[in-house]
């Protein structure tokens, strides 16, 4: 019986079919890891049959990391009013901006926890104060989750809020805070209160439907079972076919350490799995994306023989994933090297997945960079002059401000 | 030929046992098609090892400064690092190394290392083989191949009771050569194990898809020796396991110690374990002599 649910789902792939759920479980369950890799290759070189696999450089900058989600996987937050709370001022994402476009970098990737103390009109300076200064600078921030924390402490319409960053400068969304897109396991992530599965998938879709493109992430390994992380995927691909506003998938496995969920990590033969499958469900994304930052760049590597066209980011920093135990850095030069190695011609690229070009080192001379740049210098607990003109709504908030005039 | 057509040539070839050339080596050593060739590795594997992996937990301690109290336990294999630079100095520390380890296997050194404290003579080299035999060694712990210009060593080291545990190959020996030249010294020369080791370099450090192409090379190359090998620590615990499903039967270097500042799920034997089910192979423990300890259930 099921020797002939997964020759069917075999058959299905090579024919061109889609997976449904059960086919899909019965491909991951039980078919060798090579069979599975070559079935994602396969898939991969059909929609990208010039070996050319991309990356982009950018940084992964988080604006603060004080937050009141809670979620019980993530050792990045702290609480309102914790001594090692920071709010980056803009001044220091203007430097962070200029150290990344001195190697090349096009865009921020920025993210950060539910600030309350961050109220909508800070963000909206600071996306104009970034467009003012670098006009084609990208800004690729505030996945589903902060838009959501943002419409509630706003108290206006998550669409309206999309439609106020755009006007401010927001120029994609990216996937973060999908975790698993089924409510059973957010609960347990105890990430159900930051976003449920509909509203994070609502958030996307008026994304989409402002003009913006965005990517979609997973993470899987702690509470899911098989068959929900098979849900998430599946729902991802039902938006893509409504909407088509997604450019990129990207998974990977829940970091455990200093987390209050703690446990095991997933294995490397997991993910390489879960991607594989990745690429055969969602056969109507164009771009699958490496996460060498979590599975180390040998693993990230072999991602390319399962289904991944992308590389991902340089990154130059990050700061969520080394909370978690995890501290690889891979700088251009590395990426390249890794990218042909595996057989395939390495392109630089920007946000829309758009190929910007040959790598920027064979240009021009770039530093060599070998580890990821953090936030902040340890024990930089300074607080943003600029803060004081917004409204904070936490005690603790208040306290630390000057009175608004 | 297209190189599709001639990696499915070269792969029927494997399959069915016939020798391959140089030329062809060569090739399968520079695929890109790395989930054909770990295709080929993996079903070599389970047709000669079965569904096991093994594994040994082992405990490093220098060569010089052994610990007067024992240092061996959970561990199946004591190992000495590092080689003193005086022969009677090589078997004090195994005397001391044997003495801590209790009934726990004890290892040490490289077959060069020795070669070159008898500074190539024959007779001084049986002479310390005999020592370290009496002084309680099992085995040689490597043979490095880059180093290893002749093999009649590692028979003479055998045939004074120390026999040589592993083959170890830098991936700096590019096209196969390791493998070519270890495969061409035959039966004759019986090392259990064969261990491609990642490239450490800082410039250029080995790729995944080298690590693991040298690992499905060895294992479908080297038919001389019984286990393909990988190192816990050297690959780090995701590539160890990835290279188990490309024609790897051995992980070496399981840490022996069980404390976890991160709880008991995080510790060795339970990662080590979970990993190798994981990949769909069942983990058998093995101490330092080969000799199996206990197949852990889930």
């Amino acid at each position: 019986m099921t020797e002939r649910l997964v020759d069917g789902a075999v058959r299905r792939v090579l024919d061109g079919g889609r997976l449904d759920a059960a086919e899909a479980l019965a491909l991951y369950a039980d078919l060798p890891t090579h069979r599975l890799g070559q079935l994602a290759d396969a898939a991969r070189a059909a929609r990208h049959p010039g070996r050319i696999v991309t990356y982009i450089i950018d940084r992964n900058v988080n604006y603060t990391n004080v937050c009141v989600a809670r979620c019980n996987f993530c050792a990045f937050y702290r609480e309102v009013g914790a001594g090692d709370g920071y709010v980056l001022g803009f001044d220091e994402i203007f430097a962070k901006i200029d150290e990344t476009v001195a190697v090349g970098g096009v865009q921020l990737l920025l993210q950060g926890g539910h600030n309350p103390d961050l109220p909508l009109r800070w963000y909206e300076d600071l996306f104009r104060a970034v467009k003012a200064r670098y006009p084609d600078f990208k800004l690729h921030a505030l996945s589903p989750p902060e838009v959501i924390h943002l419409s509630r402490l706003s108290q206006l319409p998550a669409r309206t809020v999309i439609d106020r960053l755009v006007a401010a400068g927001l120029d994609s969304i990216p996937g973060g805070g999908a975790e698993i897109l089924v409510d059973r396991v957010r609960k347990r992530l105890n990430c159900y209160g930051k976003a449920t599965a509909a509203e994070w998938i609502d958030v996307m879709r008026h994304a989409h439907d402002a003009g913006l493109r965005t990517t979609a992430t997973m993470m899987y390994g702690t509470v899911e079972r098989l068959d929900e992380r098979i849900e998430h995927l599946l729902r991802l691909r039902e938006l893509q076919d409504a909407t088509g506003g997604f450019t990129a998938f990207i998974t990977w496995s829940f970091q455990p350490s200093n987390t209050e969920l703690g446990g095991a990590g997933a294995t490397g033969v997991e993910y390489l799995r879960t991607l594989a499958l990745a690429r055969l469900v969602l056969d109507n994304f164009d771009n699958l994306q490496a996460s060498w930052v979590t599975q180390g760049g040998k693993v990230g590597q072999l991602s390319l023989a399962c289904g991944a066209n992308d590389m991902g980011s340089v990154m130059i920093e990050e700061n969520v994933v080394r909370a978690a135990g995890a501290a690889y850095c891979m700088d251009e030069v590395e990426i390249v090297r890794n990218i042909e190695d595996a057989g395939f011609v390495p392109k630089r690229r920007d946000m829309q997945y758009r190929v910007l070009g040959d790598p920027i080192f064979r240009e021009r001379q770039v530093p060599r960079m070998t580890e990821l740049a953090t936030a902040r210098e340890a024990g930089d607990v300074s607080v943003p002059a600029e803060l004081d003109r917004y409204p904070a709504r936490s005690l603790a908030g208040k306290r630390r401000r000057q009175p608004v005039v | 030929m297209t190189t599709a057509s001639r990696f499915e040539a070269i792969g029927d070839k494997v399959q069915a046992g016939v020798p391959l050339s140089a030329s062809e080596i060569a090739a399968l050593s520079e695929t890109c098609n790395l989930l054909r060739l770990g295709a080929l590795a993996d079903e070599r594997r389970r047709k000669t090892r079965g569904d096991r992996a093994t594994f040994v937990r082992v405990a490093e301690v220098p060569a010089t400064g052994i610990p007067g109290e024992s240092v061996s336990r959970p561990a199946g294999e004591v190992r000495l690092a590092g080689c003193p630079a005086a022969a009677s100095r090589v078997v004090e520390a195994v005397r001391a190394a044997v003495r801590a380890a209790g009934n726990v296997p004890v290892s040490g050194f490289a077959l060069d290392e020795l070669v070159d404290l008898c500074a190539g003579d024959v007779a001084r080299f049986d002479d310390l083989i005999a020592a370290l035999r009496a002084a309680g060694l099992a085995y040689v712990a490597e043979a490095r191949v880059e180093r290893t210009a002749d093999p009649a060593w590692i028979a003479r080291a055998a045939a004074g009771g120390v026999p040589v545990a592993r083959w170890t190959v830098d991936s700096s020996l590019a096209g196969g050569e390791a493998l070519r030249r270890v495969a061409g010294w035959g039966a004759d020369v019986s090392v259990p194990v064969f261990a491609p080791l990642p490239r450490a370099s800082s410039e250029r450090p080995s790729t995944g898809y080298e690590d693991v192409r040298q690992v499905a090379l060895a294992r479908l190359l080297v038919d001389n020796t019984e286990s393909i090998q990988v190192d816990w620590r050297r690959y780090g615990p995701q590539l160890a396991q990835v290279a188990l499903t490309f024609g790897a039967d051995d992980v070496d270097g399981v840490s022996p110690s069980d404390a976890s500042q991160h709880g008991l799920r995080r510790a060795p034997l339970e990662e080590i374990t979970r990993n190798i089910r994981a990949a769909g192979l069942v983990p058998v423990e093995r101490d330092g002599r080969f000799r199996k300890l206990r197949t852990h259930q889930p």
